[in-house]
C-alpha cells in the first residue's frame, strides 16, 4: 500500500471521527465549552486579592481619633480591584468573646476593636494597641487581613496590632484538608458511579441486571452503599494522611464529619446516576462530568476563599453543593462548631441528595 | 395445547424527535407451553420491541400481554423470576471470570447457593466451558460469550426462555452447539421464543414462527404450512413472499 493510500484511509477515518462527534450533542456542548470556563474560573478565581470581606470594627474610643483611621479601613480599594476590600459593619460595647463567636458562626472575617483610650493615648503620644481577630480558619483571607491591616497600621507609626490565635496556629494545610476531602468525596461518588453505570449501559451489562427479578430500586441502593463505604474509606485515609504527614490540626467532631460525607456522596451518587442516563455511554460521560464537576473545583473556595472572587461568581458558587460541603467541613474540623452552625449546610446537602436522587431513579430505565 | 403467553392487541408507540412510531401496530398471538416459537422480520418490523415487551422490559402503550397468566404491566415482578433471557448482546462483565459472572446470575435469581454451584458446574461441562470458568470474560471468544450467556439465563430454571438473535456472528459449530442446547431445553419442557434473520435457523428449530413485517404479524403458522401456502421450496422465499424484496433501513 502506498503512502498516498495510507493517507487517504487516515483522512476518511479523520472525517469519520469528525461526523460522530458532531451527532453526539451531549459530547460537544463541555467539549468547547470547557476551556472558556476554565479560563473564565481560573482568571478570577486566582486573583489572590480579597473584595467585600465582612468585617467587624468595634469602635469603643471615646475620641474622634479613630475615625478617619475606620473610614479609610472601610474605603480601602486594592490596587488590581474596583470593589472595596472591606465590607465594614461598625458597632461598639462588644465583648472579645461575643466578637469571637461572630467570627464562629461566618458572619465576620475579622473583627477589630479599638479600645477607649485610643484617641487620649495618640493625644499623648503614647502607643495604642487594637485588637484583631481573624477567621483563621480561612487562612488565606486571614493572612491578606492580617498583613492588610499590619502595613496600614505600620504608617501611623504609633499603633500596635494584638492578633490572638482564634482557632490555633492554623496554616493553608488546615484551610484546605477539610476541603480537599469534600472535593475528594464528590469527584469520586460522582465519577466512578456515573462512568460505572455508563459503562454498564454501553456494554449491555446493566440491562442483563435488570432482566433478572431485582428491581432497579436495589441496583441503585446496592451502588450507593458501595459507593458510601468506597467514599468514607477514601476520607478516612486522606485525614490519616492530613495527620499523619502534615500535623493538620482536627477540632470538632468526627460523627458530624461522617453525617456531612454519608449526605454529601449520597447526593454525589444521585448526580453520578442522573449524570450517566443523560450521557448514555462513557464518553460522553466523561465529557459531561467535566462541565459539571471541575467547575466546582474553582469556585467554591476550595483552594482560596469565596471571599477572593467576584460577586457574580460567587452567586454561581451558592448554586453548587461542593460550597456547601466545604463550609460545613471547615466549621466542624477547624472551628469546631456544631450542628447549629452547619445546620444550614446539611439541609442543602440534604436538599441536593434527595433531588438528584429521585431524578437518578426516575432517569434509569429497565429497558436498553 | 395450553397458551403459556397470551398477547392480545399489542400496540407499541415511540416519539422520537415530536414524531409518532408505531414499532408494534395491533397485534395478537399466543405461544404454547413447550413449543419452540420463532419471531422473524425484517429490520424495523418490530421484533425487537416486541421481544422487550414480552420481557417485561418496556411497557406496552395499549393491549395486553400475559406470561404464564401474570399480566406484564401489573406483575413484572412475578414474571422475572420464570423467564430466562438471552440477549443480543451478550452483557458479560468482562473484568469477572465466567464463574463470578454466573454466581452473580445466580444470587440475582435467588438459587440456592449448593443448587446453584451444581448447576453450574453441569451446565459448564455442557457447554464445554469448564476448563475456561476461571478466566475473565473480557478474553473469550464470541462463541464462549454465547455459551455462558445462556448458562446465566437458565441458572434458576425458567419455564420460559426467550433468546434474540442467539447465533448471530457465531461459527458454524457453535451454530450447531446452541441449537443443541435448544434443543435440549425443549426437551425438558421448557417453552423457547427467538428472534432470528436465519431462516435455515428458524426452520431447523420451530415449531411455529410468526413472521413480522412493519409492525404488523403478517403471518403465524409452522414453517412446512409457511412455505406450502406461499408455494416457496425454503422458508426464505416464503419470506420475502410475505414480506417483499425491499431493503429496509
Amino acid at each position: 500500500m502506498t503512502i498516498m493510500t495510507e493517507l487517504k484511509h487516515s483522512w476518511i477515518i479523520t472525517i469519520k471521527e469528525f461526523r460522530q462527534l458532531s451527532r453526539k450533542k451531549a459530547l460537544m456542548i463541555p467539549l468547547f465549552l470547557f476551556p472558556i470556563i476554565m479560563i473564565v474560573f481560573f482568571g478570577y478565581g486566582m486573583g489572590g486579592t480579597v473584595k467585600n470581606a465582612p468585617i467587624l470594627i468595634i469602635n469603643d474610643d471615646t475620641g474622634t481619633a479613630s475615625n478617619s483611621l475606620v473610614q479609610e479601613i472601610g474605603s480601602y480599594t486594592p490596587k488590581y480591584g474596583g470593589d472595596p476590600m472591606f465590607s465594614v459593619t461598625y458597632t461598639k460595647d462588644m465583648s472579645q468573646s461575643e466578637a469571637k463567636s461572630k467570627i464562629d458562626y461566618g458572619s465576620y472575617k475579622a473583627v477589630l476593636i479599638i479600645p477607649q483610650d485610643y484617641s487620649e493615648r495618640l493625644a499623648k503620644n503614647e502607643t495604642t494597641t487594637l485588637t484583631l481577630l481573624t477567621d483563621s480558619s480561612d487562612t488565606t483571607t486571614s493572612g491578606i487581613i492580617i498583613n492588610f491591616m499590619k502595613q496600614f497600621l505600620a504608617k501611623t507609626g504609633s499603633v500596635s496590632l494584638n492578633i490572638p490565635d482564634v482557632y490555633g496556629d492554623l496554616e493553608y494545610l488546615d484551610f484546605l484538608t477539610p476541603a480537599v476531602i469534600a472535593l475528594t468525596i464528590f469527584f469520586g461518588s460522582v465519577a466512578t458511579t456515573g462512568s460505572a453505570i455508563a459503562g454498564e449501559i454501553e456494554d449491555g451489562t446493566i440491562i442483563r441486571i435488570l432482566m433478572t427479578p431485582v428491581s432497579k430500586r436495589s441496583v441503585i441502593l446496592g451502588k450507593t452503599v458501595y459507593q458510601l463505604i468506597l467514599q468514607l474509606a477514601r476520607a478516612v485515609i486522606l485525614i490519616f494522611a492530613a495527620f499523619a504527614i502534615m500535623g493538620f490540626n482536627m477540632n470538632g467532631s468526627w460523627l458530624l464529619v461522617a453525617l456531612v460525607l454519608v449526605i454529601f456522596t449520597l447526593g454525589g451518587v444521585g448526580l453520578g446516576i442522573v449524570m450517566s442516563a443523560i450521557a448514555g455511554d462513557m464518553e460522553s460521560f466523561f465529557q459531561l462530568n467535566m462541565i459539571v464537576t471541575l467547575p466546582s473545583m474553582f469556585i467554591t473556595g476550595v483552594f482560596f476563599p469565596l471571599s477572593s472572587v467576584p460577586d457574580w461568581m460567587r452567586y454561581i458558587a451558592y448554586l453548587l453543593p461542593l460550597t456547601y460541603a466545604n463550609d460545613a467541613m471547615r466549621a466542624v474540623m477547624i472551628k469546631g462548631q456544631g450542628l447549629d452552625v452547619i445546620g444550614t449546610d446539611l439541609v442543602v446537602l440534604s436538599l441536593f441528595a434527595l433531588i438528584t436522587f429521585t431524578a437518578g431513579v426516575h432517569l434509569f430505565r429497565r429497558e436498553a | 395445547m395450553e397458551p403459556i403467553i397470551e398477547v392480545r392487541n399489542l400496540t407499541k408507540v415511540f416519539l422520537s424527535r415530536g414524531r409518532k412510531i408505531t414499532a408494534v401496530n395491533d397485534i395478537s398471538f399466543d405461544v404454547f407451553k413447550g413449543e419452540i416459537f420463532g419471531m422473524i422480520g425484517p429490520n424495523g418490523a418490530g421484533k425487537s420491541t416486541t421481544f422487550s415487551m414480552l420481557t417485561t422490559l418496556i411497557k406496552p402503550t395499549n393491549g395486553s400481554i400475559k406470561v404464564a397468566g401474570f399480566d406484564v404491566e401489573k406483575e413484572d415482578d412475578r414474571i422475572r423470576p420464570i423467564i430466562g433471557i438471552v440477549p443480543q448482546k451478550l452483557s458479560l462483565y468482562p473484568d469477572l471470570t465466567g464463574r463470578e459472572n454466573l454466581e452473580l446470575m445466580g444470587k440475582l435469581y435467588d438459587v440456592p447457593k449448593k443448587l446453584m454451584e451444581e448447576r453450574i458446574d453441569y451446565y459448564l461441562r455442557l457447554v464445554d466451558l469448564e476448563a475456561h470458568a476461571d478466566r475473565f470474560t473480557g478474553g473469550f471468544s464470541g462463541g464462549m460469550k454465547q455459551r455462558l450467556s445462556v448458562i446465566c439465563a437458565v441458572l434458576h430454571d425458567p419455564e420460559i426462555i426467550f433468546w434474540d438473535e442467539p447465533t448471530t456472528g457465531l461459527d458454524p459449530q457453535t451454530r450447531q452447539a446452541i441449537w443443541r442446547l435448544a434443543k435440549k431445553f425443549n426437551g425438558e419442557g421448557k417453552t423457547l421464543i427467538f428472534t432470528t434473520h436465519y431462516m435455515e435457523e428458524a426452520d431447523n428449530l420451530c415449531d411455529r414462527v410468526a413472521v413480522m413485517n412493519l409492525g404488523k404479524m403478517v403471518a403465524l403458522d409452522e414453517p412446512a404450512s409457511l412455505k406450502e401456502k406461499s408455494g416457496s421450496a425454503n422458508l426464505e422465499e416464503a419470506f420475502i413472499h410475505l414480506t417483499g424484496e425491499e431493503v429496509r433501513d
